[in-house]
């Protein structure tokens, strides 16, 4: 039989990725001007950002599936819900790391409490860890998965009003790049933006569809390992 | 919302309390030794930072003291397996969550009816203090939040392996924004730096942390005890 070869989803993302990363990682070290006031190192910021919008993004996909999982109880849907709740720790930690190196060029201090930025992302790094002991103290099944979706639903609510609360509680240090009256940036510095937020963001999609494909890969070992116990 | 049952529910947990007092005593003495160890941690005699590092341990001490209170809730149910006659009732499951988030903000007043003087007591007597309306308010806010909140991982954690260990990692991410809010309004009301409008703003986002968590918590709560 003739074997056809298929272009699957995880292929293709990691081939977008693939091309992205590269062209985003050029913009940064040769196209874009460096910034007037933080000179060459300011490029962390297309980084940086990039990682954190992605790591909510991330975590707003995991947050859904945990939402369907609770409306419809279909299994797939707490794979669906954990694995970007898995790649949400990744990216958080980058967060955290690419913001502490800004921090330490922009401001001396290899952690800056004022900024608003670094400290929302550090209770939401934590509420990860915190989504995580609860997972594995709980044996795998449909009880895992409930208990599971209930804690990330409840990160929808952290979010934002951690994003609220430091706003309120803190004076402003951290650089405000998007205004409500638009972009805070010249066009060459826009356009590295969005293909770095494009390329993190496909980085994102590609690692979430292998990752799944691993896991199903292993529920299906795992029943057929059963099933060998059974007709043995 | 059917009253009588929650009235029940409520009486319930109350009468568990004053017959085993288990749960206030534990906390209040906690809190009590809490503040003797902050007391010393900030310097003994002279106080280091002043009230407005006091002020702020004290919001510890409230997230702390309500931890240990809350590592109780549902114990009841779970040793005594009571969860299965409560769970035959025919009433809505939303309405353990509301019974049990009622009973922990009474058994956290209670304490702080005795924490808060011995608060002022053992800090705030010998300088300038916060404003005590706005301690008073901030407080009460943050208990209908602590316990809206704390109800619903009590009951996540309550059959969970390593329960003790992992309720509090469960729900401290949870606390740092309300006590970054509340630290914030009390000490700013410490003089000479007042501001009006800003506690009033503060205040608002502890009313809207306790809005939040009691939709999430009344909407959750069903799956949390569905076996």
């Amino acid at each position: 039989m003739a074997h056809t070869a298929r272009l699957d989803r995880a292929t293709a993302a990691t081939l977008v990725a693939a091309l992205l990363m590269p062209a985003a990682v050029a913009l940064i070290f040769f196209y874009v001007p460096s910034d007037v006031d933080q000179g060459y190192s300011q490029r962390i910021f297309y980084l940086h950002v990039q990682i954190a919008l992605t790591t909510y993004t991330i975590f707003g996909g995991g947050a859904v599936n945990a939402a369907r999982y609770l409306w419809t109880g279909r299994e797939e849907l707490d794979l669906q819900s954990y694995v970007p709740m898995h790649l949400g720790v990744i990216f958080g930690s980058l967060t955290l790391i690419t913001g502490s190196i800004w921090a330490h060029i922009s401001w001396g201090t290899w952690w800056d409490w004022g900024s608003r930025e670094l400290n929302t992302f550090l209770i939401i790094f934590l509420f990860y860890c915190a989504y995580f002991m609860l997972r594995f103290s709980v044996e795998p099944g449909e009880r895992r998965a409930r208990y599971s979706a209930v804690y990330a639903l409840l990160g929808v609510g952290l979010i934002p009003l951690s994003v609220l609360a430091v706003r309120i509680a803190q004076d402003a240090l951290h650089p405000i790049v998007f205004r409500s009256n638009g972009v805070n940036m010249d066009g060459s510095m826009f356009l590295t933006f969005l293909v770095a937020l494009a390329a993190m963001l496909s980085l994102a999609v590609s690692m979430y569809l292998v990752e799944m494909r691993g896991k199903r890969v292993d529920e299906r070992m795992a029943q057929l390992r059963r099933l060998a116990r059974g007709a043995a | 919302m059917n009253g009588r049952a929650v009235r029940a529910l409520i009486r319930k947990d109350v009468l568990v309390e004053l017959r085993g007092r288990e749960v206030v005593p534990s906390m209040a003495v906690f809190v009590g030794a809490a503040f003797v160890l902050f007391r010393f941690g900030l310097g003994g005699t002279e106080l280091a930072g002043g009230t407005r590092a006091a002020t702020g341990m004290l919001w510890v001490a409230i997230v702390f003291t309500a931890l240990v209170g809350l590592s109780r809730a549902f114990a009841h149910e779970r040793e005594g397996r009571t969860w299965d006659g409560l769970l035959a009732a025919p009433v809505d499951r939303a309405l353990f969550w509301f019974a049990r988030t009622c009973s922990t903000f009474l058994f956290l007043v209670a304490v702080q009816v005795l924490a808060l003087p011995a608060f002022w007591l053992f800090f705030l007597q010998e300088q300038a203090g916060p404003s005590y309306p706005v301690l008073v308010a901030a407080v009460l806010l943050a208990d209908v939040g602590i316990a809206c909140l704390g109800s619903l991982l009590a009951g996540l954690a309550s059959s969970v392996r390593a329960r003790e260990v992992l309720l509090p990692a469960l729900y401290l991410p949870f606390s740092i924004p309300l006590v970054l809010t509340a630290v914030r309004v009390t000490t700013d009301t410490i003089p000479p730096q007042t501001s009006g409008l800003e506690t009033l703003e503060r205040l608002g986002f502890l009313a809207l942390y306790d809005t939040v968590f009691a939709l999430l918590g009344w909407a959750l709560f069903e799956y949390v005890v569905e076996d």
